[in-house]
């Protein structure tokens, strides 16, 4: 059925941390998790997954002691991202038919 | 929430939306630096206007005031961005125009400082001066330094630009009707006297920021309020 959409996104949480991301300029780890309600190892390894992929770039760092991880879409991630949205809209489009 | 549970095409496009509107509700802006910067304009601006109505000296340049006021606007934008764990691109975009707005203001302050000046240099290199000639013969003539006509025109100018452009991106509305009764007060002071302009600034400082900053403060407490509920 979804055979023509890509597989890194269409997986709840990775499509979820994209669709956060794509609006944004960056966003922390702690914002992601809060918001995609995840727990922090799941999210960590779907994040890899998408750094991987090339859609996200991870940023690590220290604030005030603390270690900071930032995340930001990439051009790829946007293409990617626009590309399976059309896809979706195209099923939904053949649905209605 | 479950990496692998399998969704549909509606459901996916439901959790497109519904993240893109949790960033939208994410970001909470406390309206300090408006404030601030509003109250901070607005005073300088007066106590001229009230420095040359009333006839008296201010013991300081009251522009400084501005200058001062960059650095707790710094701190507050540092703090600000250190409560916001989300950074949108509209506002990077609006902080360069910021950025750039403070700069520039910067510079028209230089400019204003320092062309007068060269002018009366060069005016005597060419060895000519400005005199000032009453023309009923009332009193005397008399030497006058060089001057930018109605210069603080040019600076209520440049207040109404950050604050068009914030308001329309970020469809503020507060700030897009100060920026446009601005504008009104720019071309009114095109037409009025040096201290008039003051007045003018005044009242810009008041609709562009402190008033909108005002207006976002409150949101602000009362987004606080509900969250803490």
């Amino acid at each position: 059925m979804f055979k023509d959409l890509d597989p890194i996104l269409h997986s709840q949480l990775r499509l979820a941390v994209i669709s956060l991301l794509i609006g944004v300029k960056e966003a922390e780890f702690t914002f992601i998790k809060e918001k995609t309600n995840s727990t922090a190892g799941n999210l960590s390894v779907q994040i890899q997954k998408l750094k991987d992929a090339g859609y996200i770039e991870v940023e690590k760092q220290f604030k005030d002691n603390y270690p900071l991880t930032t995340c930001s879409i990439t051009k790829q991630g946007i293409e990617a991202f626009e590309k399976y949205v059309k896809a979706l809209q195209g099923y939904l489009h053949t649905n209605k038919k | 929430m479950n990496n692998e549970k399998q969704l549909s095409e509606a459901e996916s496009l439901e959790l497109i939306t519904s993240m893109i509107q949790k960033v939208k509700a994410s970001y909470h802006e406390s309206g300090t630096s408006a404030i601030l910067w509003g109250v901070v304009v607005a005073l300088a601006s007066f106590l001229v206007y009230a420095s040359i109505t009333f006839d008296f000296t201010l013991p300081i340049e009251p522009f400084w005031l501005v200058f001062i006021a960059i650095v707790p606007q710094v701190y507050f934008s540092i703090k600000e961005n250190k409560i916001n764990k989300v950074k949108k691109l509209e506002d990077a975009a609006i902080d360069t125009v910021w950025l750039v707005y403070g700069l520039s203001i910067l510079l028209l302050v230089m400019y204003a400082n320092i062309a007068p000046a060269i002018s009366e240099k060069f005016a005597k290199q060419e060895g000519w001066q400005l005199i000032k000639h009453y023309t009923n013969g009332s009193k005397a003539d008399e030497k006058i330094p060089p001057f930018i006509p109605s210069i603080y025109s040019l600076y209520i100018l440049l207040y109404t630009f950050p604050t068009m452009i914030t308001g329309i991106v970020k469809k503020f509305k507060p700030m897009i009707i100060g920026g446009i009764v601005s504008y009104v007060l720019f071309i009114v002071s095109c037409y009025t006297t040096f201290q008039y302009d003051m007045l003018i600034g005044t009242v810009v400082a008041i609709i562009c920021w402190l008033i909108p900053g005002l207006i976002l403060r409150a949101k602000y407490l009362k987004q606080r309020k509900s969250s803490n509920v």
